[in-house]
């Protein structure tokens, strides 16, 4: 597919997420639509450094990236996200200050964009956006309290298998060590509860 | 209720006009200590706002209580998950004193919402703050240890440690009631 067409499609996705939360034809969308920017990142490159104030709002349309904090030198893995998904650095991004945390690309990533400066802008511009913008981080927060209640209410092997589940390509797409550190789980019993995914043989 | 004001008037510009048309959908419910708002598996009807007391929510892993939040004095607390999804909650919130509050019940919220844009940006400048604070706990917790996490609590929340049980404070924290105990050695003045 050349660039222009996949431009269009990644468009059409994000409107397709939005028609999920507010009516928005494809006129008032199209009034939008402009202020989006396709980023591309190489593989291990950082897209946010600690530090820095994150400047955008990113939808992955391509490629894996990932968030983590950096503690006593040691990288904890906050956030794993796949085409579809949002990743940015909530407090930096909308507080508008330093980053605490660095974000990551896996695979080479490319983003659909806004930056701060404009989602302020279409805000103020486009009043129905807002109720847009609340429910959008609704179902943010909801997420993750969904995801900070399943880390304190499931024990290691139940969390590892939920996840494997539910997410069957992550095992080829990313290291183990992040996976590990994701699902807060230790490397090496990461490597012993790999053997619970393998089929089952039969009897006989 | 002059609280409350201040507390949204740092998110949107609201008159004193508009708060006084939204108190009115405000219910003030008075309640005993150990007082259930909402069980497990119950879908969570109203936001509180805390006027007077101190509330506690909580879930059980097996048996054990695990708390999330001790909210106090002018402090937004329900089952919040459940409370925007309208699903079954997963938490449990009780008083822990003898509580005043103002409730928003769902259908008073979406009503508000109805007003138009600036209640959703209100809704929208609320719902991040809550986001973010959820994401600052959770970067303090993998970030401190369990020591420092007890300290920085302790120095931060002095009135809570005088009013809330010590267990209770211990489960906040995620750390067993014995090493709370041990650390309370170090909060000794010298």
């Amino acid at each position: 597919m050349n660039e222009q067409i996949l431009y269009k499609h990644y468009l059409e996705t994000v409107h397709a997420y939005f028609k999920r939360f507010i009516d928005m034809s494809a006129e008032e969308f199209n009034m939008i639509a402009p202020y989006f920017e396709i980023r591309k990142f190489g593989k291990k490159t950082k897209v946010l450094k600690t530090g820095e104030t994150d400047g955008y709002f990113n939808i992955i349309m391509k490629g894996l990236a990932r968030k983590y904090l950096l503690v006593n030198k040691k990288e904890i893995t906050i956030q794993l996200s796949t085409e579809g998904h949002m990743i940015h650095s909530e407090i930096s991004f909308n507080l508008q200050k330093p980053s605490d945390c660095v974000i990551e690309a896996i695979e080479p990533v490319t983003f659909l964009s806004m930056s701060y400066h404009n989602i302020q802008m279409i805000y103020e511009k486009f009043p129905n956006t807002e109720k847009l913008g609340r429910m959008i981080i609704t179902e943010m927060f909801i997420k993750k309290d969904q995801r900070d209640f399943k880390q304190l209410n499931t024990t290691t092997r139940e969390r590892f298998l939920d996840y494997m589940h539910n997410h069957p390509d992550m095992l080829q797409r990313v290291p183990q060590k992040y996976l590990a550190s994701y699902l807060n789980i230790k490397p090496e019993t990461f490597s012993r509860l790999k053997h619970l995914l393998r089929p089952k043989r039969s009897a006989g | 209720m002059q609280h409350l004001y201040e507390y949204i008037r740092q998110f949107a510009d609201v008159t004193q006009e508009e708060f006084a048309e939204m108190a009115k959908h405000l219910e003030t419910v008075h309640c005993d200590k150990k007082h259930i708002l909402t069980s497990k598996g119950q879908i969570e009807k109203y936001l509180y706002i805390i006027n007077k007391g101190l509330v506690r929510k909580f879930f059980y892993k097996n048996k054990t209580e695990i708390i999330t939040q001790i909210a106090k004095e002018n402090d937004m607390v329900c089952s919040s998950v459940s409370f925007l999804s309208q699903k079954p909650s997963d938490y449990v919130v009780e008083t822990l004193e003898p509580c005043t509050l103002f409730a928003l019940s769902y259908e008073n919220l979406q009503k508000m919402y109805s007003w138009g844009h600036h209640m959703n940006r209100l809704g929208r400048l609320i719902t991040l703050d809550w986001l973010l604070q959820k994401e600052t706990w959770e970067h303090d917790r993998l970030r401190h240890q369990p020591r420092e996490r007890f300290i920085r609590f302790m120095n931060e929340n002095s009135e809570l440690v005088q009013r809330v049980q010590q267990k209770h404070l211990a489960s906040y924290l995620n750390m067993k009631p014995e090493t709370f105990s041990r650390y309370k050695h170090l909060l000794r003045g010298h």
